[in-house]
């Protein structure tokens, strides 16, 4: 087999094209470590952020992503190829997302949302230090809105957040979700009107309220 | 198509705002927005919380979450006892074997200076003997130009204190008038050095024997 030059391990590549996908999979079904780091640095963030606001609480996120890439390295040898190694992993993640939100649901459901992540600490520290463009305020403003529309989404019936996750956030197609998910289209299409709506009527509230 | 009502209408906005309507869909729907404000409201809320939702920050994975990621997967991939514990002794060695090749080499190289310096002193100490008694030795022979016969020549040699040879005695060997001149010539040209006691010269005895050796060449 040829070997592939899978070096790269920065965050935020873009994903491979099918031809390299093929060898990819290959490369990690023979264990390879670098097609591994490959693999973290081109889906680790888009996974990360599909978890967090999946999940509910951020503060779980960290482990559940650790949990799904751990999954991925025992489940790679039985990736078959019959969809994208991306929905794979996306359907890999939901399932884990899933039956963390199940084993911890009931805590879960009472725990207020916290807006006081990480990242926002961070950006506003980027923008003291001067590497963020953004005012401070518009920071806030951002962080603010950010809230809002996450109390939202975490309100919402799981079948319904995940659909608008995988669809608004990630940018997944419909076939995609379908696939992701193993329904209909149809399904993903009547979820994601319903969705929306009562994403729309909440939004609506909070900002009237 | 021809809609109904404002609510049959507003159930394809979810469709409409994604591009997955077909097209004669798209047309009614934009020929009803065109004279309704209310659906046309309803559809730009629609699109504001598509903004909202795509314009929320994405979340980034931390470097300390990044490298305990790798960790994990290293780890998961070496589970083998064999390939865990090359790894460890990789890990212990890798980082002593720059500073030791590195130092291995410049002691190399410093030593083969040294020695390339020049060659070693020699003592130039005329040292006493601190044997209790030594024998004498011989520091020069004359050269023997005689006939020993085809036989083994030995014989008895006594030195005085000064390395002179005092008087001899064949042991064994030719004792003819002719050989014992020669040998006498050999004998007073050849020097020795004393038999010492307690590093003085003194005088002493010392057996010689000679063998007639052929060389072919």
């Amino acid at each position: 087999m040829e070997s592939v030059p899978f070096m790269g391990v920065a965050l935020d590549l873009s994903a491979p094209a099918s031809s390299d996908e093929a060898a990819l999979v290959a490369e990690l079904k023979a264990g390879s470590e670098k097609a591994f780091a490959y693999l973290l640095g081109v889906y680790q963030n888009p996974v990360y952020n599909l978890v967090y606001h999946m999940i509910g609480d951020p503060s779980e996120a960290p482990d559940v992503l650790q949990n799904i890439f751990l999954k991925i390295l025992r489940g790679i040898r039985q990736f078959n190829g019959n969809s994208s190694l991306k929905t794979w992993l996306y359907r890999i993640a939901v399932h884990e997302v899933l039956n963390h939100r199940r084993s911890w649901g009931r805590r879960l459901f009472h725990e207020p949302y916290s807006v006081d992540d990480e990242s926002l600490h961070l950006r506003v520290q980027g923008v003291m230090w001067g590497k963020e463009k953004e005012t401070p305020y518009r920071v806030y403003e951002q962080a603010e809105r950010d809230a809002g529309v996450n109390r939202a989404l975490a309100s919402l019936a799981q079948p319904y957040r995940t659909v608008v996750v995988l669809r608004e956030i990630e940018d997944l197609s419909y076939e995609e979700i379908a696939q992701v998910l193993g329904i209909a289209e149809g399904t993903v299409k009547s979820r994601l009107r319903r969705g929306r709506e009562l994403l729309k009527r909440k939004l609506s509230v909070q900002m009237s309220g | 198509m021809i809609f109904e009502s404002c609510a049959e209408i507003r159930s394809y906005f979810s469709d409409y705002v994604d591009g997955a309507c077909d097209a004669r869909t798209v047309r009614s729907i934009r020929y009803h927005l065109s004279d309704c404000k209310s659906c046309n409201k309803d559809l730009e809320r629609y699109r504001a919380v598509q903004l909202d939702l795509r314009g929320m920050a994405r979340q980034q994975v931390s470097p300390n979450l990044a490298l305990r990621l790798r960790v994990q997967v290293s780890q998961e991939l070496h589970r083998n006892v064999a390939q865990r514990l090359m790894i460890r002794l990789e890990n212990i060695f890798h980082p002593v074997l720059l500073p030791s090749v590195a130092g291995f080499l410049v002691a190399l190289v410093c030593f083969g200076l040294v020695l390339g310096m020049g060659t070693p002193r020699t003592n130039n100490i005329p040292d006493v003997p601190l044997d209790l008694v030594t024998p004498p030795t011989i520091m020069e022979l004359a050269p023997m130009n005689f006939d020993m016969g085809g036989g083994p020549l030995v014989l008895v040699t006594y030195v005085n204190a000064r390395g002179e040879v005092t008087s001899y005695k064949v042991l064994s060997g030719p004792h003819s008038p002719k050989f014992m001149e020669s040998l006498d010539r050999m004998m007073y040209f050849s020097l020795f050095h004393p038999a010492t006691t307690f590093g003085v010269p003194t005088s002493g005895r010392l057996v010689l024997s000679f063998r007639r050796i052929t060389v072919r060449g």
